[in-house]
């Protein structure tokens, strides 16, 4: 396994949100989580990468079978965890390859490689934002200033494909896109399957599911993971909703 | 890598960045790979005279081949000396010789340095042929 969450709580200011949660991600595996509204699943992805918001007050989250609880943010992600925000920040002012290489030189440097310089950075970039049907001009814009919902999106998945994290959560990275975003930001995901990184898709929709195929759905109710099957559960969901899932659950 | 191409590899990489200021922050990044001289061999046979920031330049002809090493004090300075070392660096006179320095604008660089910094390349590409006749000749 590549990460293990043990009988998680954890609270956002004094509202307990996660509830005894537990999940394993396999290696090398798609999971996805749904749920209703406010059942923790943004939650549980800050509580994953040690976002400043939540406090975890109880159980522990093992990454390659050693706690990451008491590590900062920017530990995890140097080891490889990495999420795209649901509503990614602007930050006029800055740079968008210059924030992007940064980052991806922290790593690099973390890993004992050589930094990469910015015609370096971007030769590697341009394959990527090709890909991703991202025009050129946009690394050189600040940070998300002025992009659409749909721009912001894939920037998130153009950072995810530089840095080549181990884990990658995605919390509704389906959210605002159209049809072709959509479809771009899904091979984006698709490329950085090798049967080695571990994924955690939050979502609501079964859209983004038929195109990257997840091995895992969880549903998550009330902060905890109340049911595990295979993708033949989305069909469930859509029809019954998350009522139905509940009972079997016995909650 | 002859000196043409390594000129092309450098018109390749400066046509990557769309402005202006991107291109002189590359510059600066180059600069971090800057080399240095020792104290001792930062003297008046070295400094290249008329550049905007003290600049030393060093050549030393070994096997027939000229090796240089310099050293900048200004971010500008430090970058374009990499740049140019990288470019000049390691050849024959004649390579140097026969180089036609007209080529370095064909990288988009040389439009962006002030008529100051214009002045110092020359500066700097007088020293190289300088070096370049000296080893030539076998001094």
């Amino acid at each position: 396994m590549t990460l293990e969450i043990k009988d998680l709580h954890a609270k956002i200011g004094d509202k307990e949100i996660l509830k005894g949660l537990n999940l394993i991600l396999e290696e090398g595996k798609v999971h996805a989580i749904m749920g209703p509204n406010g059942a923790g699943k943004s939650t549980l992805s800050k509580a994953i990468v040690g976002h400043y918001d939540v406090e975890v007050t109880q159980g522990d989250i093992l990454y390659k079978n050693k706690s990451i609880i008491d590590m900062e943010a920017e530990e995890r992600a140097l080891e490889g965890i990495f999420l795209s925000f649901q509503h990614p920040v602007e930050i006029p002012g800055v740079n968008n390859a210059y924030f992007l290489r940064t980052a991806l030189n922290a790593k690099r440097k973390h890993e004992g490689k050589e930094e990469l310089n910015a015609a370096e950075f971007l030769r590697a970039m341009k394959g990527h934002l090709e890909a991703l049907g991202m025009k050129s001009d946009m690394i050189s814009r600040s940070l998300n200033e002025g992009f659409s919902g749909g721009e912001k999106k894939r920037n998130e998945i153009l950072q995810m494909l530089i840095l080549e994290p181990k884990v990658i959560i995605l919390d509704e990275i389906d959210s605002g896109l159209d049809i072709d975003a959509l479809r771009a930001v899904s091979e984006g995901i698709n490329k950085m399957k090798d049967g080695k990184r571990s994924f955690l898709v939050i979502t609501h929709y079964s859209r983004i599911l038929d195109y990257i195929e997840p091995d895992y759905i969880h549903v998550l109710k009330e902060g905890k993971v109340v049911k595990t099957a295979g993708i033949e559960l989305v069909e469930h969901l859509e029809e019954h909703g998350y009522d139905t899932i509940v009972e079997d659950a016995g909650l | 890598m002859t000196m043409d191409e390594t000129v092309e590899q450098y018109k390749e990489d400066f046509d990557l960045f769309p402005t202006a200021n991107d291109k002189i922050e590359y510059i600066f990044d180059l600069g971090k790979k800057h080399t240095t001289l020792c104290d001792a061999e930062k003297n008046d046979e070295t400094f290249v005279e008329g550049c905007a920031s003290a600049a030393w330049l060093m050549g030393e002809c070994k096997d027939g081949i000229l090796i240089l090493r310099g050293e900048g004090t200004s971010e500008m300075a430090k970058g374009m000396l990499t740049l140019l070392l990288d470019i000049f660096g390691n050849r024959t006179p004649d390579e140097i010789l026969n180089f036609n320095p007209s080529k370095l604008q064909e990288m988009g660089v040389v439009e962006l340095l002030s008529p100051v910094r214009q002045q110092s390349l020359e500066a700097f590409l007088n020293k190289v042929y300088t070096y370049a006749q000296r080893c030539k000749k076998g001094e």
